[in-house]
């Protein structure tokens, strides 16, 4: 008979049972298995048995939990100001990781908003086109696993009411509403009669479209538009919040490949390049169609073995996020970027609310000591503390959720400047996700936040706890966390001194010609329809009826304008030399005089010549020193031409001062001036007018003398200088932007903790400092007494974010147009800039100690 | 009718609580059941209850001090409440009431 019971089940009980109650089971047992005489297998029964008790639901966990939350509330509201904080906090940075995940949402997961859309897929490939209109036609008809529609999407000028907007349209395939199980807000998709090219010319438009251009207008269907010279009969709106099946690129026009004119692919016989938007059949899964696809992909490839496509195999994603591969690649870095900073954000505001937590848990050291040694456990105090920062997660969630709306709709009307039309797929709405995702780090920040104050609370020296005032703990912890917030802010911080600085770099650049009171339209006289002499006649007049309009100081034509097109040509300065690119201007001789553009040496073109004489040329300085090093270049031959057959002498008669051409940033450049008396372009021209006032009050009047010249001449925008050079800085100036809000956001969150740490080391050594200002200390010692305390901080904190900063700025490079990412004076800035903020903080507390009474400080106990 | 709803098991329970009065721990608990209700009773199943009975108020735990025998492991002694009290007499009454006038098969009238 063995004289113990068996171990292990002992230790079973144990784990089974916990606590107390624990020891008086297996004493129960113990003293039962004595009186038996033993009895291995029944001790073992009866320990098992006790999963019954641990499963018992008025045990453990749940007592008290509903005191637990009356409790953590009572807490807070009888102490606003620290729970208004925390929430604040919490909020605030909850909110910008909402922005971010509905951002990065649109990116990655979110799903087109169509029937059963987690069925549907794209085939593609990464690099290629999937294969041709033709390849298409010959497959549909077989596939088993899938529908599949052809589509591709390009962008085009379309005429609507005399006037040529820039717009983005699909080319598809006839069952592409089919397939998608597309509905309409008015009229029809297309019928499958409508892949022939016998039908008449159809096209449905976009919602976006529909209200913006046409007004709502329900006699639409049927209406005609003019795409590149065919006329297309609308037939149907699309519903609205469809934008096409390649999100973010939103479209607004769609139609059937057989009307497609030539011109965009049209020409080629196979038809354009298209890629494949699908649906899984009935019962067919994504395996069955990735199999189906890679047998019709093996075929499609071993028609050439020369095909691009051998190495580029096709493949099937589901459809969600950006379906736009390049698109995904060019915003990867940004996502990035925002998900780092905003990470940053985050896990500042829960070491500002743990630090508030930890100062509470410090104020209320003695209450919790006498709760432990009254019995309470070390559990209990922790789920306390933890459903006191789970009360507190769930105030900044519901803030959060709100300032999370408010940012992304500050975003989407931002965006539309930073991107063209393009992105209009891109939403910062609130859907379920985003809210599962700020409900998830709402929890999260919690457990993270609540833990630091929980494990003190759990391991508090109750003797000394009880007995002493907490004077003397020195908050090193508090300490550690405020340092850390200054490091991760003030990176944020330099991090936007140097995008700032950038943009300020960029925005300072002469562009080279005179901007201000400028208003320009482009307009194209296609060779298809303008012979040269016509052209030239047509823009004579514009240019004539441009001077003559009222306000309008002086006009002007030019085929290259920074901010907007920019010819190319070639040039060589022998004429059997290779041929250079570079590029150039065909402008009219009062271009140099209206743009202010000096001439520096030689002369400006003459107001005569003839088309077909040998040409003057005018070139920049750049062009003249590097073509001509040490020379005179006046009285050079050029010849140009990028075919042999085709060159053509003409003699530099002029240099120009070196300008911008093409970005804000480019290096210096050659470039060359042609006279429009002498060459007729290529038929694209910018009308360029000085105005008196505000150049915008002329665009109604410059779009009139443009539309007199007839419906054949193409016009595009129209557009002030000025605005095409900011919209050159869009992204630098977006990006900046929102380095500037997350980064005043750190700082304000640091400095809300710096502050917190500060002030509660006043509160805590208000006996010291009564003492020394009844030993004799004046208030200025006091005062520098507290503030040394928030500059040592910060100077560690600075020390540390400027060694954090020299490692992370390496990544911003790229977003720097040609800035140091090490550039001393974003780093000084930023630094004095935190040290100002650190005074100001420590400033109140500071002042506050010079208040201390010091006879109600000695008594203070 | 009872403030609470107590199953057949509470109520043998609850009443070999009140019958051993200040000896009522555990062992005792057990040995009783099995001696007047004739069940043998796991400690698992035995201890769940007297959590759920204490968690409704009707009888209150203690632990006293440990003793050298059973391993120097204290005993958790358990004592009715004036609930528990009130509910078995309210039970009782109920059965009483529910039972006059009834007459099983074979038996005879009181």
């Amino acid at each position: 008979m063995p004289e113990r019971p068996p171990q292990l089940a002992e230790r079973l009980l144990r784990w089974l049972v916990g606590g107390r109650d624990a020891d008086a089971v297996a004493g129960d047992l113990r003293e039962a298995y004595d009186e038996r005489g033993g009895g291995t297998l029944w001790y073992w029964r009866q320990a098992v048995s006790c999963a019954a008790v641990r499963r018992s639901p008025h045990r453990r966990m749940l007592p008290g939990l509903g005191q637990d939350f009356h409790y953590a509330l009572r807490i807070l509201r009888r102490n606003p100001g620290y729970a208004f904080t925390a929430m604040v906090c919490l909020a605030l940075a909850m909110g910008v990781n909402t922005a971010l995940f509905s951002f990065l949402d649109s990116l990655y997961f979110r799903r087109l908003p169509l029937p059963e859309s987690d069925r549907l897929f794209q085939v593609i490939r990464q690099n290629t086109p999937l294969c041709s209109w033709r390849e298409y036609l010959d497959f549909r008809d077989h596939l088993r696993s899938f529908q599949a529609a052809a589509s591709v999407s390009a962008g085009t000028y379309v005429d609507i009411d005399r006037q040529t907007v820039n717009l983005g349209f699909e080319v598809v395939s006839a069952n592409y509403a089919r397939v998608l199980r597309l509905g309409t807000t008015l009229g029809r998709w297309f019928v499958p009669e409508e892949d022939s090219p016998a039908s008449e010319p159809a096209v449905v438009i976009s919602h976006h479209l529909w209200t913006t251009r046409f007004h709502a207008d329900s006699s639409v269907p049927g209406k005609q538009i003019r795409i590149h010279d065919v006329t297309y009969r609308i037939v149907g709106v699309a519903p609205a919040g469809f934008v096409g099946d390649r999100p973010p690129i939103a479209q607004d026009l769609w139609f059937t490949e057989a009307t497609l004119e030539p011109g965009f692919g049209g020409r080629d016989p196979a038809g354009p390049r298209v890629s494949l938007i699908a649906r899984l059949a009935p019962g067919a899964t994504f395996e069955n169609a990735a199999a189906e696809v890679s047998v019709i992909d093996a075929a499609l490839r071993a028609s050439d073995p020369k095909d691009p496509r051998a190495f580029d195999p096709a493949v099937v994603e589901p459809a969600s996020g950006f379906l736009w591969v390049s698109g995904r690649r060019y915003m990867k870095p940004v996502a990035m970027l925002m998900s780092v900073v905003c990470g940053m954000v985050l896990l500042i505001a829960c070491v500002n609310v743990a630090n508030l937590l930890l100062s509470r848990a410090a104020v209320r050291g003695r209450e919790i000591a006498v709760r432990q040694s009254l019995g309470a456990s070390r559990f209990r105090l922790f789920r306390q503390a933890f459903i006191e920062g789970l009360v507190l997660a769930a105030g900044g969630v519901a803030l959060g959720v709100l300032a999370g709306c408010w940012i992304g709709r500050l975003l989407e009307s931002v965006l539309p400047t930073f991107t063209a039309t393009a992105y209009a797929g891109l939403r910062f709405e609130l859907d379920w996700r985003v809210a599962l995702f700020v409900c998830a780090a709402g929890a999260a920040s919690a457990v993270l936040f609540s833990l630091p104050g929980a494990l003190k609370s759990g391991r508090r020296d109750l003797g000394l706890a009880l007995k002493e005032s907490d004077a003397r703990q020195r908050p090193r912890q508090r300490e550690w966390y405020s340092l850390a917030q200054v490091a991760l802010s003030l990176t944020l911080l330099i991090a936007t001194s140097l995008l700032l600085r950038a943009l300020a770099r960029e925005q300072s650049i002469d562009p080279g010609v005179a901007t201000d009171h400028r208003l320009y339209v482009n307009l194209w006289a296609s060779p298809e329809f303008f012979r040269p002499e016509e052209s030239e006649r047509l823009f004579t007049s514009l240019l004539q009826q441009a001077r003559e309009l009222p306000g309008v100081r002086d006009a002007t034509l030019a085929s290259s304008i920074i901010g907007s097109e920019v010819t190319k040509a070639c040039a060589s300065s022998s004429p059997e030399g290779k041929s250079q690119n570079l590029l150039s201007s065909v402008v009219e001789p009062n271009f140099f005089e209206m743009l202010r553009v000096p001439i520096v040496r030689g002369r400006a073109f003459g107001p005569s010549g003839a088309l077909g004489e040998p040409p003057g040329v005018i070139v920049n300085e750049t062009m003249a020193r590097t073509w001509w090093p040490g020379e005179d270049p006046l009285g050079k031959p050029l010849w140009m031409g990028c075919q042999p057959a085709s060159k053509k002498l003409g003699t530099v008669i002029g240099v120009a001062r070196d300008g911008k051409y093409q970005d804000l940033d480019e290096a210096a450049r050659p470039f060359l001036y042609l006279s429009r008396r002498q060459d007729s372009g290529t038929g694209f021209f910018e009308l360029i007018v000085q105005t008196e006032g505000d150049p915008d009050q002329w665009s109604k009047a410059l779009l009139a003398v443009a539309q007199s010249g007839g419906p054949k001449l193409h016009i595009f925008e129209t557009r002030s200088l000025d605005d095409a050079l900011a919209f050159q800085l869009r992204e630098l100036r977006w990006r900046a932007g929102l380095a500037a809000g997350l980064g005043l956001l750190a700082v304000v969150l640091a400095a809300i903790g710096l502050y917190g740490v500060v002030a509660y080391t006043v509160s805590q050594r208000t006996r010291e400092i009564g003492m020394r200002m009844a030993l004799g200390a004046t208030a200025g010692d006091v005062q520098w007494l507290v503030l040394g305390r928030g500059l040592r901080i910060t100077a560690a904190g600075i020390g540390a974010g400027l060694l954090l900063s020299a490692v992370a700025m390496r990544w911003l490079r790229s977003y720097l147009y040609g800035l140091s990412p090490f550039d001393p004076v974003a780093f000084a800035a930023a630094s004095l800039a935190w040290m100002a903020i650190a005074m100001l903080a420590s400033w109140q507390p500071a002042r506050r100690a010079t208040r201390v009474d010091p006879l109600t400080a000695l008594k203070y106990e | 009718m009872p403030a609470s709803y107590l199953g057949e098991f509470e109520q043998v329970v609850l009443l070999a609580v009140l019958r051993l009065g200040d000896d009522a721990y555990g062992v005792p608990i057990r040995k009783e059941i099995e001696k007047r209700a004739g069940r043998h009773v796991t400690v698992g199943a035995l201890y769940a209850t007297l959590d759920r009975l204490e968690s409704k108020g009707l009888i209150h735990s203690w632990f006293a001090d440990p003793t050298p025998q059973r391993g120097g492991r204290s005993k958790r002694y358990f004592k009715l409440q004036p609930k528990g009290v009130q509910a078995l007499s309210e039970l009782r009454d109920m059965f009483n009431r529910m039972w006059q006038g009834v007459r099983l098969k074979g038996e005879s009238d009181a």
